[in-house]
């Protein structure tokens, strides 16, 4: 009897998979790929066989048969600008995923291999709001220098899946409420959601707060000081703006855990440091409310760093005047696949067909 | 009974200087001196053009039919010094030889102070700056950028901002530093200030690039890509700056920067014009926004100053946004002579004591 929900969530160097069971969690597990296998494919595409195979091995393992399986469902890729849901995997998808249409992305294989899988069970095959969700109002898209597009980029899948979790703590339905979604992760994302729509972001941290390991925005005049100074590469560069901005930059450590252990221990410049990241993410905030109007059921923090008291203290201080703040520490993309899934199975929600929410041609 | 102060307030730019009279708040006379390259392009620095300059301002002053012995003070605007707190300043030795230097910068607005004080000096009355660019009342934690080697400036348009915060304050009926107000000052470039009992402690660097963007800056732009164009080979350091400050923008979107040029654009119809006009009203609110939390949500008014906030489309559009904050108060335009004279007479008159410049 097929009872279960395959989920698929394939990153640069591991595959993570679980098994769920309406909204329980069977088994999980992170397959780990040897750098050397996997370059030894010219792309990412060329992947796939190598990545289903070590799944299918694993769902032996686990004595789970694949008829079991009610429906395979697959982290989204870099596809055409699209707005978010449960999308069933369609051709014209898999063509997208194949191809990168937004770039390459180990996330590209999600939906090409929970399709192949599908397939193999006579199940559909599913991806949920994947990175390249984007529900903007065209206002939101202006930066202010017409070569700069302001992008949706952020962390769509679990700022939905948490919206659909509290709306419905909210006795709601997500599309009748308006949250404010703050994603407190290594990169942060603070959201405006209108009834279940993004219409803004912190475009992927470019701007907005810093972050245990990006910069944020930062003043323009002196970054492009810094670039026309001779001292760094295009390569350095970047990296200073992610990967070692922010908390690592400052205090040595993308580890907020860490960080609060230092201030608990009385360092003052890294309580100072910590809580400036704390301020710009209320800043945030307070900006994307004026997106609402003012207009707000809940303020949402959630990912790793709402389990920070010190982080949500100091925001809540700023922002409780807007509206209630509710915390929703961690954030597991593999729930909020199976969850998106779940929504579809259940009848909740239609699963959306690709081709024609996006324009193809 | 009242007694009237006169004051000559004295703004140099970098081909004019203005220059105005007061009798207390009323105007006695305000005049524009230009001065023509010939004339000042001869001198090495700014502050050699110094005696050019008197010479011009008391024969004006003269000419205008005001005896300079009737004058009480005078009062210049302040130049680039080093940080200080907000208010009115007494010109002292230790200012001049900062603006005589040129500390942080060589900038005509640092005539201003050694200007007042060589004409007050000879009158043998006290001469003054007041809100100079370099106030700075930042907490410490809204310097933090996010990278070590940037840290974030207190840079902004501080005489408006502080002659409307108390001016809106007056009219709250309570006093500049017993209020919270989030200040906009919308003209050239656009500051927005969080103005905590009468502290401004947190704002927008608005001269190169933090917050919205306005009819000739960019304002904050998306890090990644702005470091793509860097590198990109196709703009010199001169140009990146250019496309930042002076063509960013509404001139960049809309080859105007002229907010009433937009306006009427997108009356006739102008689709582009108009959510390009939009879009910058969307980034005002938002930083309205971003204000209001730094003063946790006290606060008592929204006031928008500077050229646009004559237009009524524009404002309205921030007021949707922001009205749920509190209230909007508008005081159009900008006018830093009558600032600068007042900065003068809350001295003159003791309602504020002189800061020294240490």
């Amino acid at each position: 009897m097929s009872k279960y929900v395959l989920a698929i969530n394939p990153g640069s160097t591991s595959t993570k998979v679980a098994v769920f069971e309406a909204d329980k969690l069977i088994y999980e597990k992170s397959i780990d790929h040897a750098r050397e296998q996997l370059d030894s494919f010219k792309t990412i595409t060329d992947q796939y066989e190598l990545r289903k195979n070590f799944i299918l091995e694993w769902l032996n393992e686990i004595n789970v048969n694949i008829n079991e399986l009610s429906a395979i469902v697959g982290r989204g890729g870099l596809l055409r600008p699209m707005p978010g849901g449960t999308y069933v995997v369609s051709e014209p998808m898999i063509q997208d995923l194949k191809i990168g249409y937004q770039g390459e992305h180990a996330s590209n294989l999600g939906g090409v291999i929970a399709q192949a899988i599908a397939e193999m069970a006579d199940v559909k095959g599913y991806i949920v709001d994947p990175v390249a969700v984007d529900e903007f109002d065209d206002v939101a898209r202006i930066s202010g220098m017409p070569e700069i597009v302001r992008k949706s980029l952020g962390h769509a899948l679990n700022i939905k899946a948490v919206g659909h979790s509290v709306a419905l703590e909210l006795g709601k339905h997500f599309d009748e409420v308006n949250l404010i979604i703050a994603h407190l992760g290594g990169g942060i994302s603070v959201a405006p959601v209108r009834k279940g729509r993004i219409l803004d972001y912190n475009n992927a941290n470019e701007m907005g707060p810093f972050s245990p390991e990006r910069t944020g925005g930062l003043p323009v005049g002196e970054l492009i000081n810094l670039c026309y100074s001779g001292k760094y590469t295009y390569s350095e560069m970047k990296t200073k703006l992610r990967g070692k901005g922010g908390l690592t930059a400052y205090l040595g450590t993308n580890d907020a855990r860490e960080v609060e252990k230092m201030v608990i221990s009385g360092d003052n410049y890294a309580k100072l440091v910590f809580e400036a990241m704390s301020y710009q993410i209320a800043k945030e905030i307070g900006a994307m409310a004026t997106v609402l109007n003012g207009e707000i059921d809940a303020i949402v923090l959630t990912a790793g760093m709402a389990h920070s008291k010190f982080v949500t203290e100091f925001v809540t201080s700023m922002v409780e005047f807007i509206a209630p703040v509710i915390l929703r520490p961690g954030g597991n993309e593999m729930a909020a696949l199976n969850a998106g899934v779940q929504r579809v199975l259940k009848g909740k929600e239609e699963a959306k067909i690709y081709e024609n929410e996006v324009k193809l041609n | 009974m009242n007694e009237v102060y006169r004051v000559l307030a004295i703004n140099p730019g970098s081909t004019s200087t203005k220059i105005a009279v007061f009798d207390n708040e009323d105007l006695v006379f305000e005049r524009v001196l230009r001065h023509t390259y010939d004339e000042i392009g001869k001198y090495k620095t700014i502050c050699h053009q110094f005696a050019f300059r008197e010479n011009v301002i008391t024969e004006s002053v003269k000419e205008a039919g005001v005896e300079l012995k009737t004058l009480s003070a005078i009062v210049g605007r302040g130049g680039l010094l080093k940080p200080i707190t907000g208010g009115t300043y007494s010109v002292n030795g230790r200012m001049l030889e900062d603006l005589k230097v040129g500390l942080s910068g060589e900038h005509a607005s640092n005539l201003g102070g050694i200007l007042a004080y060589e004409i007050a000096s000879e009158l043998n009355i006290p001469s003054f700056i007041v809100d100079p660019v370099v106030v700075d009342e930042m907490n410490d934690i809204a310097r933090i950028s996010g990278m070590p080697d940037i840290e974030r400036k207190s840079i902004f348009h501080a005489l408006n901002q502080k002659a409307i915060g108390r001016k809106a304050a007056h009219d709250l009926g309570k006093p500049y530093r017993g209020s919270n107000l989030v200040v906009v000052h919308l003209g050239g470039g656009i500051s927005v200030g969080a103005h905590e009992d009468g502290r401004i402690i947190d704002v927008n660097n608005g001269l190169d690039g933090e917050g919205p963007f306005t009819p000739e800056r960019t304002g904050g732009l998306p890090t990644g890509d702005l470091v793509r164009l860097c590198y990109s080979g196709k703009y010199t350091l001169n140009e990146m700056k250019k496309k930042v400050v002076g063509q960013g923008g509404l001139v960049a979107y809309l080859n105007t920067n002229d907010g009433r040029e937009v306006s009427k654009m997108v009356k006739e119809g102008d689709e582009r014009a108009e959510l390009v006009y939009k879009a910058m009203a969307y980034q005002v609110a938002k930083e309205i926004g971003s204000c209001a939390t730094v003063l946790k949500g006290k606060v008592d008014a929204i006031v928008l100053t500077g050229g646009i906030a004559y237009d009524e489309m524009f404002t309205g559009w921030i007021k949707e946004r922001v009205s749920f904050i509190a209230q909007v108060l508008i005081y159009p335009g900008e006018d830093e002579m009558i600032a600068l004279a007042e900065g003068a007479l809350r001295v003159l008159s003791g309602e504020e004591e002189a800061k020294i410049y240490l």
